[in-house]
């Protein structure tokens, strides 16, 4: 009876199985293949030459540019929008039957929401070097205007901005579920032990809140690992709008599959940036994870 | 009874004859769907949308059934979708548009067909091209597309920024090219510039970068690769020609500050004022008539010449599909659609023999690009595979020297540049068995 059940489980769940392993794990194994392959798009031909994609790669400038650029943005992006998510969550929740509670949670999530390449546009102009709002702030201010998208670090800064911009919402939202779940209990416990606000969201809601903030920081630095179009908007090449070309990895490895109709190669670069993704997920499970939690 | 019969027999006919008659429009609309074909324009040039519109609607006398999409968008995407598309197969007739330079990978993999007869007819003959565009359109003796326009450049000069800084003829020498920019200028009151004498290529993404570097270079004897004696390639700007034109950029970004990366540039910038001059092709001609048609400017030969970059229309079909794209591939040559073109987009049309005056005469910018001198010379991309990697890591290099200031006064620093450069693109070139001795 026991093994029927069994059977009767894995035939229900094998076919939902075959289209997981068909969409997600096939090509990342043949990601892994490819990269072991010279393969121009075009040819039926993929001759095998080992690691020598790999090899190449640590000696090629544009993508130790590429893999800077994106750890740079990646832990940028992370470093603000954490912290940054966590206290605005918390004022939300601590503002929950103000009638504007609704507003607060609306104002912060739409960024998520909106459609990148607009956005980007919109954040390309509030950089612009000339006419942007934000050089006409600083200048207003008595600051010297900067060319936000041409100097290498400050075009790098304008991305983790943008990003950063984009990914609070989402922060927040789980943020404010975890909130939503913690005990009030010892929070009324700690009020009457004499603990300050500031001192129950430092020594309650912060170390309460360690399972969601591993789920949102795994999340921000993988998405801000495979950043791009946020990178190619800033920059576009568009008539009579440059930018400086900010490049990072997923940039980098378009370029080299159509471009340069280096697919192999593209493949190896994506073997890296898997591999940097995983490392750094397992470190931050390592880190953040609840001791005796399994 | 009898006519009980007929009348029944006449509604009787009367249904039959209805129902034939449903069939029949059935029957007709179905051949009429059977007998409609598509062809789909891939264009990497969305400013030709509308003249493959305008072919499409005079070939609805020929072909009443055939109906035509139109799918131009950006040159880099256009790129990436013939790459996906060609190998991954595309669905029904596709006319595709492509640089001679950057088909060569395509007919190699054999993901183009041959031009039928009647097309390689057309194409080969001497009066209607140059044997340079059909070499351009073929491969290894074989015609695969048909020559369409050709990207060629030429000055731009804003004629009233011109007289107001006191200069009645455009610049002859790339020298004059420089102290233009610096009388052309326009300056705040801190000194930095507003509008810029000379809109340069300094930033953005992709190849255009060091396209625009080759045109320069052209001027100084130099290009980007040379073909050597055994028939490969080789780097041909870590010298003099080189140095020259890398401190050129150097000196009007950096010494002179006659513009500045974070300025606007190009077409647009032309368009507005907001630059005196620039090198660009003759579809800005079209694009200024459509947006500033009251800017006051003219167009002047380059000092030593041009590159030419053909652009072609090859078709991706089989069967009647590839009768009716093939047909509007040639009639996209009628002259009465070129002269079209080159009226309302701008793009020089790559035929002979056809009368284009009645549109040069109109617009007087076109000189430059007909009438040029008797030893103006060309160059073109060569046809070989990694061209564009070559082009594209040679302009993330050189947006990083325009932005180093050090370099401008420091030879010993352009040429350790250049050669570095120069490095990476002959390893490109070995790399693919194309590094010629």
């Amino acid at each position: 009876m026991q093994r029927k059940r069994w059977m009767f489980a894995l035939l229900a769940i094998l076919p939902t199985l075959a289209i997981f392993a068909y969409v997600r794990i096939y090509p990342i194994g043949d990601t892994l293949r490819l990269s072991l392959h010279k393969w121009d798009i075009l040819s039926k031909n993929k001759p095998f030459i080992g690691f020598a994609n790999f090899e190449e790669l640590a000696g090629d400038p544009l993508f130790r540019e590429a893999l800077l650029n994106t750890t740079i943005i990646a832990f940028g992006v992370l470093l603000i929008t954490i912290p940054l998510a966590l206290v605005l969550a918390a004022l939300i929740y601590h503002r929950t039957r103000s009638r504007f509670a609704g507003f607060y949670e609306t104002a912060i999530f739409i960024p998520h929401v909106v459609s990148l390449v607009p956005a980007a546009m919109a954040w390309k102009w509030i950089f612009d070097a000339r006419l942007g709002p934000l050089n006409a702030l600083l200048t207003t201010f008595g600051f010297v205007p900067k060319a936000w998208l041409f100097d290498p670090v400050l075009s790098v800064v304008c991305i983790i901005v943008l990003c950063s911009w984009q990914a609070l919402g989402y922060a927040v939202m789980i943020y404010l579920v975890g909130f939503k779940s913690l005990p009030t209990s010892l929070f009324e416990a700690a009020k009457l032990d004499g603990a300050s606000a500031p001192q129950s969201f430092w020594y309650l809601s912060v170390p309460l809140l360690k399972p969601i903030t591993l789920y949102v920081s795994v999340v921000t630095l993988v998405s801000g690992f495979n950043v791009y179009a946020q990178a190619f908007v800033l920059a576009s090449d568009a008539q009579g709008a440059p930018g400086r070309q900010v490049r990072v990895l997923v940039l980098d490895m378009l370029e080299n599959s159509f471009r340069n109709y280096r697919v192999g190669y593209a493949a190896s670069e994506a073997v890296v940036l898997l591999a940097i993704v995983l490392v750094l997920t397992l470190i931050q499970f390592r880190l953040l994870r609840e001791k005796g939690v399994r | 009874m009898i006519g009980a019969l007929n009348s029944a027999t006449t509604t009787s006919l009367k249904r039959r004859s209805g129902r034939t008659a449903l069939l029949g429009a059935f029957m007709l609309t179905g051949l009429s769907a059977a007998s409609a074909q598509t062809v789909t324009v891939w264009s990497g040039y969305p400013e030709m949308a509308p003249f493959y519109e305008h072919v499409a609607q005079g070939l609805k006398a020929k072909h009443p059934n055939l109906n035509v999409k139109v799918e131009a968008i950006a040159l880099r995407e256009h790129e990436k979708r013939i790459a996906l598309g060609l190998t991954s197969g595309v669905a029904g007739a596709t006319v595709i548009e492509l640089q001679g330079s950057t088909v060569r990978r395509y007919l190699e993999n054999d993901l183009l067909p041959k031009a039928p007869d009647a097309v390689v007819n057309f194409v080969k003959d001497k009066t209607n091209f140059d044997e340079f565009f059909t070499s351009n359109a073929s491969y290894e003796g074989a015609i695969y597309g048909v020559p369409l326009f050709r990207g060629q450049a030429a000055l731009f000069y804003n004629t009233d920024m011109f007289k107001a800084a006191g200069l009645t003829t455009p610049p002859k020498t790339m020298e004059e090219y420089t102290q233009y920019a610096e009388k052309l200028t326009k300056r705040g009151s801190d000194g930095n510039p507003t509008a810029s004498g000379w809109s340069l290529r300094l930033t953005g993404g992709g190849q255009g970068i060091a396209e625009k570097f080759w045109i320069n270079l052209f001027q100084y004897g130099g290009s980007v690769l040379e073909p050597t004696a055994d028939g490969k390639w080789r780097a041909n700007y870590a010298n003099e020609a080189g140095r020259a034109t890398l401190k050129q950029y150097l000196q009007n970004v950096h010494v002179l500050k006659t513009v500045t990366p974070e300025m606007p540039a190009d077409a647009e910038a032309f368009e507005r004022g907001q630059t005196a001059m620039f090198i660009r092709e003759s579809w800005v001609i079209g694009d200024i008539a459509s947006k500033a048609p009251n800017l006051t400017y003219a167009t002047a030969p380059l000092p030593r010449g041009s590159i030419a970059l053909p652009t072609n229309l090859y078709v991706k079909a089989e069967g009647a599909d590839a009768k009716a794209a093939w047909d509007f591939v040639m009639a996209t040559n009628e002259p009465e659609n070129l002269t079209w073109l080159l009226k309302n987009v701008g793009w020089l049309p790559n035929r002979s023999g056809v009368d284009y005056s009645s549109v040069t005469n109109a617009a007087p910018a076109f000189n430059a690009f007909v009438n040029y001198p008797k030893d103006y010379k060309f160059f073109t991309l060569p046809s070989i595979g990694p061209i564009e990697e070559v082009l594209t890591r040679l302009a993330a290099q050189l947006t990083n020297a325009f932005r180093n200031a050090s370099l401008a006064k420091d030879d010993a620093a352009i040429d350790a540049f250049l050669k570095s450069a120069a490095d990476e693109t002959n390893q490109i070139l070995r790399r693919e068995g194309l590094l010629g001795k």
